[in-house]
């Protein structure tokens, strides 16, 4: 205690005082994204934030490989990544080191990134910034957009494959979270089940986080004893729940990446990503200086009624019948159609209550927005 | 009904492996003396050494064996700095904890999702036909199988040799150690070591035998769970495996009702392990803390002020 | 308290110590760096570079700082009584959600700045009230606080994201696990033109009012007593539970506070993995400088720099993010092994 230090009370007031003076509003995020040069214009480096490590064989690792169909396209091109980047205010300041390494396009790919990603694009009105899978609400700023493929699509389209396999009339599925993009994947997979088998039925079981592979064992265990037959997964790491299906003797769907290796018997069918050509087509908009007002200045969907779906059906396993094969085919052509949609009315949610009248054909965005099972899919989702 | 009740327990089996052989090592710690919070650690480095050595081997018994002394290694890290570094416990273990998870991202990358041989399920003949005790116990992987050896063994060897002596020893009384010539810090670091070890073995059947996968992270927490088991089972190897099965078990509820339908809340369900370690430890806590080791007691009691 | 009088030879020493444990740990990794490929040299030049060399990441770091310092402060007040709080991370999370919780109820119908002293108070007594159960524990049941603390954060964790993806799930955001922003009015204001919000300051105010009270009052001489030894402490007749749960309640509210701060400052939402790991690093923080209130502010810095820094490993070397913790980890065991001091210094 020899030290005596009299002033700091009286300093610190002072210093408070002083610095609320020069206080400046908060306002992160809320900035007008109109500026000199259009978005991206000219790039020499693409920046991309995964929210996992990029070889997960699965949702990350897909979009590094489209991070890298770019880099091949841009031999020039500095191409940017960083994983395991959090959906959190961290994401802004990795997003910003890219732009101070000189990055004017950034792909933002998981479904939380979107604030950072909103932030980012209203400081920086010189950088295209896109986002993979959500939807931006209200005014689109004229740097910004999001891109996705409809998911669900295939998803039905595997599901039909389910519907035929099965015999125990037991699907499963082990979702992390009741995201809306999850809820419209399982209710498209029991939808294309039932087209083609009416009494099929889908048991989800979700695990609370996207990766926890013990979760995923019991999951799937659980499932099995409980005599479903096909296990499908929206999961970013999968292989947990293949080899659990596979050794049981029972049919895996896949999700994100083509993992028929660890299915050699069971494998049925899957839906896995293929972002290569959007990758490109958005870096090439953005350095060309047509970001802005183009359709990736939006919230971007592309399925099989506009054009190529980045999201596409895997390969066939070894059991998949000719008739089956013939099923998906009709259905894929259907689906293209303007009258096609595994969400075509009447649609009846798990209460039996009508959600889409006969008749009605749901746009993309309105299929985003579905918060319900539908009626078959046997489990419930959080009020 | 009774089929749910065995879902449930079988699911504990399955889920509780790790977590009780991760708790037996840090059993073995404490009754030594030493807290290890790097168990956590230890079992991630012992899922990733035990997957990576069984993929480039071909065999998950040498990956067992790999993931064990993996910990053991990670857990000599520990030792070395608590007893001849007089580190404090706490601080050393939670960093090794964080040092665990880096090291393992480095190095795994290479192996998430990279196929390896793991242990199947072995239904063991007519012991497997008993109803209820049958499924929980008897249709498991071999690892699990060895894992019932453990806690009875390390009871027995606690108890009646001459070493287990020797251990609890260092935990109770070092001072005597030292009049009868034996150096309590080489005793106290070899338990240490050794639950490492476990912890390693209980992380490799983890990636070996139930995950059948490497991933970053992939122990949740578990580390941390086994260390809570511990003073709930009173130090007490049987008393950590009935622990570490109700805990797999709480693990297990949530998907055992989902997949018959029932709605569960999924964030209550899966707070509720820690919830009820906490009130198992707000009710027994106080009686529990008189069966500890002394020169535990004295790291619980006043640890920070070194 | 008896370190300063002897000063300079054992600060010179001490700092010796420093320097070789640093040095030791930067050697390790980059010979880990070394078995992964990389060339640590370029590694660590790189990392240096793109993190002290720009403005805004200079920024990044003072920010990232802020709840740390505060975090860090809820482990050094009850190490001073003697008592391990691992709870950080729970105790940051619980308070952002309180902080939340009554800014998202009020900022509709109050001024802006009474929604956010409002805010940052609930956030701080969240806080306190965490850390209680695990105090309420050790006094009552005789659980080690280390123990509970550290289950504590996993609850924390599912009472956060059960509240977002459930009743606080912002109904416009299209289904997105998140609560709905925090008006502008009541977050926290920045300095001036930077993008550094006011709570540096009341983190710098905590740091010098805890090295005060720990120095300069009563309390704090008696809280170091009962971390002395508490049985000495009792029978001098000193309220030893009382002075454990203070310390306890007010480490915890400034870790609270922490989590508020970081709510209205930086983040504006919850959402999932809102406090990545503030609370355990923390702890780190506190331990790298033996739990001494104003170094404790260097600490943060030092390791909010190496996280920020832990950017560059990937984007210019291509690691894994995670590589970051090797060296975080090797540093803390290397002061943790070798920086020890003879006496309990302030």
């Amino acid at each position: 205690m020899s030290v005596v230090f009299r002033m700091p009370r009286i300093a610190v007031f002072v210093a408070v005082a002083a610095l609320v003076a020069a206080c400046s509003a908060n306002t992160a995020g809320s900035g007008d994204a109109t500026g000199s040069g259009a978005p991206g214009k000219g790039a020499e480096a693409v920046g991309f934030i995964f929210v996992g490590p990029k070889d997960d064989y699965g949702y990350n690792q897909a979009a590094y490989e489209g991070s890298q169909a770019v880099a091949s396209a841009y031999p020039d091109l500095e191409v940017l990544t960083a994983e395991n980047v959090p959906e959190d205010d961290n994401a802004a300041r990795i997003m910003n080191s890219m732009i101070a390494k000189g990055a004017k396009v950034i792909f933002a790919t998981s479904y939380g990134h979107l604030d950072a990603a909103l932030k980012v694009a209203a400081e920086h009105p010189d950088v295209a910034v896109v986002q993979q899978g959500n939807l931006i609400t209200g005014t689109v700023p004229a740097n910004a957009g999001t891109y996705f493929g409809t998911v669900y699509e295939p998803v039905y389209l595997a599901g039909i494959a389910a519907g035929k396999a099965t015999k125990s009339d037991k699907l499963g599925y082990v979702y992390a979270f009741p995201i809306n993009q999850t809820i419209s994947n399982i209710n498209a997979f029991q939808l294309g089940a039932a087209s083609v088998n009416p009494k099929a039925k889908t048991y989800v079981v979700n695990t609370s986080s996207w990766c926890d592979p013990a979760k995923q064992a019991e999951a799937a265990a659980n499932l099995i004893k409980q005599d479903v037959d096909v296990i499908t997964q929206h999961q970013d790491c999968t292989a947990t729940i293949i080899k659990a299906t596979e050794a049981a003797g029972k049919y895996t769907v896949g999700y994100h990446a083509d993992a028929s290796s660890l299915a050699p018997k069971g494998w049925l069918t899957g839906s896995e990503w293929d972002w290569d050509k959007l990758y490109v087509d958005i870096v090439k908009t953005a350095i060309d200086g047509g970001f802005t007002g183009s359709k990736y200045n939006a919230n971007y969907r592309v399925g099989f009624k506009t054009g190529e779906n980045p999201f596409v059906q895997s390969a066939f396993g070894p059991s998949v019948a000719q008739p089956t094969k013939d099923a998906i085919a009709t259905a894929r052509t259907l689906l293209g159609t303007e009258q096609g949609s595994p969400f075509a009315g009447p649609l009846t949610d798990q209460d039996g209550k009508v959600r889409i009248p006969e008749g009605t054909v749901p746009d993309y965005a309105e299929i985003e927005k579905i918060d319900y099972f539908v009626s078959g899919v046997v489990g419930k989702l959080p009020k | 009904m009774s089929d749910l009740l065995t879902d449930v327990l079988s699911g504990g089996v399955r889920g509780g492996t790790a977590i009780m052989l991760a708790a037996l090592g840090e059993t073995l710690a404490e009754r030594a003396g030493v807290v290890n919070l790097g168990t956590e650690g230890c079992l991630l480095v012992g899922a990733l050494t035990g997957y990576a050595v069984a993929a480039e081997t071909g065999s998950p018994w040498a990956g067992l064996v790999a993931g064990a002394l993996a910990g053991a290694a990670l857990a000599l890290v520990h030792a070395g700095l608590v007893i001849w570094r007089r580190a404090d416990q706490f601080a050393t273990g939670l960093t090794l904890m964080f040092f665990g998870l880096g090291i393992t991202s480095l190095f795994g990358v290479a192996y998430v999702g990279k196929a390896a041989p793991g242990f199947a399920p072995v239904e063991i003949p007519l012991l497997s036909d008993v109803p209820v005790l049958g499924p929980v116990l008897f249709a498991h992987d071999p690892v699990t199988y060895l894992s019932y050896l453990v806690a009875p063994l390390m009871w027995w060897w606690l108890r009646r040799s001459r070493s287990g002596l020797l251990v609890r020893t260092a935990g109770e009384r070092a001072d005597v150690l030292h009049l009868h010539g034996y150096r309590a810090g080489l005793i106290r670091g070899g338990a240490v070591v050794a639950g490492g070890a476990l912890a390693g073995l209980g992380g490799a059947q983890l990636s070996t035998a139930y995950a059948h996968a490497w991933f970053e992270g992939m122990t949740a927490g578990r580390g941390f769970i086994a260390v809570a088991l511990v003073i709930f089972a009173a130090w007490r190897p049987l008393r950590v495996v009935a622990g570490a099965y109700l805990f797999g078990a709480l693990l297990a509820v949530a998907p055992v009702l989902q997949a018959r339908g029932h709605a569960v809340n999924q964030f209550a369900m899966d707070a509720l392990p820690f919830v009820i370690t906490l009130l198992i430890l707000a009710v027994i806590g106080r009686r529990t803390l008189r069966a500890a080791p002394q020169e535990l007691r004295r790291v619980f009691e006043s640890s920070s002020s070194n | 308290m008896t370190a300063t009088a002897t000063a300079p030879r054992d600060m010179l020493a001490g700092l010796g110590r420093w320097a070789a444990a640093l040095l030791g740990a930067l050697v390790l990794f980059a010979l880990l760096l070394l078995v992964k490929g990389a060339n640590p040299l370029t590694v660590l030049w790189g990392m240096a570079v793109s993190t002290f060399t720009s403005p805004p990441t200079i920024e990044q770091i003072v920010i990232k700082s802020v709840p740390l310092i505060l975090a860090a402060l809820a482990v050094v007040i009850p190490a001073r009584a003697g008592l391990t709080n691992v709870g950080g991370e729970g105790q940051v999370v619980i308070g952002a959600v309180a902080a939340a919780g009554v800014g998202l109820w009020l900022d509709p119908s109050l001024p802006g700045p009474v929604v956010l002293v409002l805010l940052l108070v609930g956030g701080g007594l969240a806080g306190a009230a965490w850390a209680g159960v695990a105090a309420v524990m050790r006094l009552t049941a005789g659980v080690n606080e280390a123990v509970t603390t550290l289950l504590l954060n996993y609850i924390a964790l599912d009472v956060l994201l059960y509240l977002i993806y459930q009743p606080w799930k912002d109904p416009e955001g299209s289904g997105q696990p998140a609560t709905r922003p925090l008006e502008v009015a009541a977050r926290l204001p920045l300095l001036g033109t930077t993008a550094v919000h006011v709570g540096v300051v009341l983190a710098l105010v905590a740091a010098l009012g805890t090295w005060l009270v720990l120095r300069r009052t009563a309390f704090g001489f008696r809280l170091g007593v009962v971390g002395g030894n508490p049985e000495a402490a009792g029978r001098a007749g000193l309220p030893v539970r009382r002075l454990l749960l203070a310390a306890m309640l007010t480490g915890g509210g400034l870790a609270g506070l922490a989590g508020a701060i970081h709510f209205a400052g930086v983040e504006f939402k919850l959402r999932p993995g809102l406090t990545t790991n503030i609370g355990y690093l923390a702890f780190l923080a506190s331990w790298l400088v033996r739990h001494r209130p104003l170094p404790v502010i260097g600490a943060a810095l030092l390791l909010a720099a190496v996280t920020i820094a832990g950017d560059s490993l990937q984007l210019d070397s291509g690691l894994p993010a995670a590589t970051v913790h090797v060296l975080t980890g090797l540093l803390l065991l290397a002061v943790l092994g070798w920086t020890r001091r003879k006496g309990d210094a302030t």
